[in-house]
């Protein structure tokens, strides 16, 4: 070209140090046979309230570990540790979500001889954390239907790549304008094959299908992995 | 705003390029990006700017190519426009679908001098 001017083809994936790391960090969890999931939600969602009401029907035999991705706080993570979970905090410092290295680096805190399930919290956001792989085998999202039907039609990035979908305070459907009819056919029409789960954490309703359904999630990874 | 991250991967990608040519200065970045991701075009324009700052890419324009999503039916293999994110086969009507275009995020290529 004129000038010394040259285009150099490249087509190089830009999140591929993510992926390489993603890979690495579900190599690590099959070897240990450890099902690892990825919790994704806006703020407010009852993403931790949903683990507060999970873990202490799940640890009655499986062993479960969480990491819990937060911007600033430690404060999602002492919830969790009350129920007497190991938990490990990730704060981000402002990352609106997290990557596969940040993970990486606090799986070392964990006992994997005994490990069946690291349940993996996002930061609060719809956004971002659909694009970052951590290695998870799934995502898993928690949306209150109290943000509004249009959410899965707005978001459909996430509801794409998601294995389950947990439509928490369901108690509020009276309350609110929610069309039910159209967020259960928004998400099915973005993703057919989707779980969903209709619960209310406050009362407890719907709860004990989704966590059957997540024990027995556990239990085909370890029949398929082992 | 995961486009500074994503960014990030941009400039790892060019370093590794750059180190393998003989480069005075970049003068364009082409990226692809899909519309099945959340990378949004004026955010990555501007975690260019932070990052090409003092770098021999400063001053170099950005170029965001988005790639629509298209996909292919399971069934009766029929290719489409997904268009409204409905992801339903408009000839047959069937929901499993394969997206085949529009999850890419690539550096595609540089214009070097």
């Amino acid at each position: 070209m004129d000038n010394g001017r040259r285009e150099i083809e490249v087509m190089a994936n830009l999140l591929g140090s993510n992926d390489m790391q993603a890979g690495v960090n579900r190599t690590h969890f099959q070897k240990n046979n450890c099902l690892a999931i990825n919790v994704i939600g806006s703020p407010g969602a009852g993403k931790t309230t949903l683990l507060e009401k999970t873990l202490p029907n799940l640890t009655l035999d499986l062993h479960v570990g969480v990491i819990e991705g937060d911007i600033f706080t430690s404060k999602d993570a002492d919830r969790i540790a009350v129920h007497g979970v190991p938990v490990i905090q990730i704060n981000t410092g402002g990352g609106c979500h997290l990557d596969s290295k940040m993970v990486s680096k606090v799986l070392p805190e964990f006992d994997w001889k005994v490990m069946d399930l690291i349940i993996i919290e996002n930061v609060g956001n719809l956004v971002c954390p659909a694009d970052f792989d951590l290695g998870e085998a799934f995502k898993v999202i928690v949306l209150s239907i109290v943000e509004g039907d249009d959410k899965p039609s707005k978001y459909p990035v996430i509801f794409r790549n998601a294995k389950a979908v947990v439509l928490n305070k369901m108690d509020f459907e009276l309350l609110t304008d929610v069309n039910m009819e159209i967020m259960r056919n928004d998400i099915r029409t973005i993703n057919p094959e989707i779980e969903i789960f209709e619960v209310s954490c406050r009362n407890g309703n719907g709860l004990h299908a989704w966590t059957s359904w997540l024990r027995h999630e556990v239990k085909v990874y370890k029949e398929t992995n082992g | 705003m995961h486009e500074l991250s994503l960014m990030g991967g941009v400039f790892e990608v060019i370093e590794q390029t750059l180190s393998l040519h003989e480069v005075k200065r970049v003068l364009q970045v082409k990226l692809k990006v899909g519309e099945l991701t959340n990378a949004e075009p004026d955010a990555l324009n501007m975690a260019f700017e932070a990052y090409s700052k003092d770098t021999i890419c400063e001053g170099a324009e950005l170029i965001v190519e988005r790639v629509p999503v298209r996909a292919r039916c399971r069934n009766c293999l029929h290719v489409f426009a997904v268009e409204t994110m409905f992801f339903l086969c408009p000839n047959c009507q069937n929901t499993s679908i394969e997206v085949i275009q529009g999850e890419e995020l690539l550096l595609e290529s540089l214009e070097v001098e």
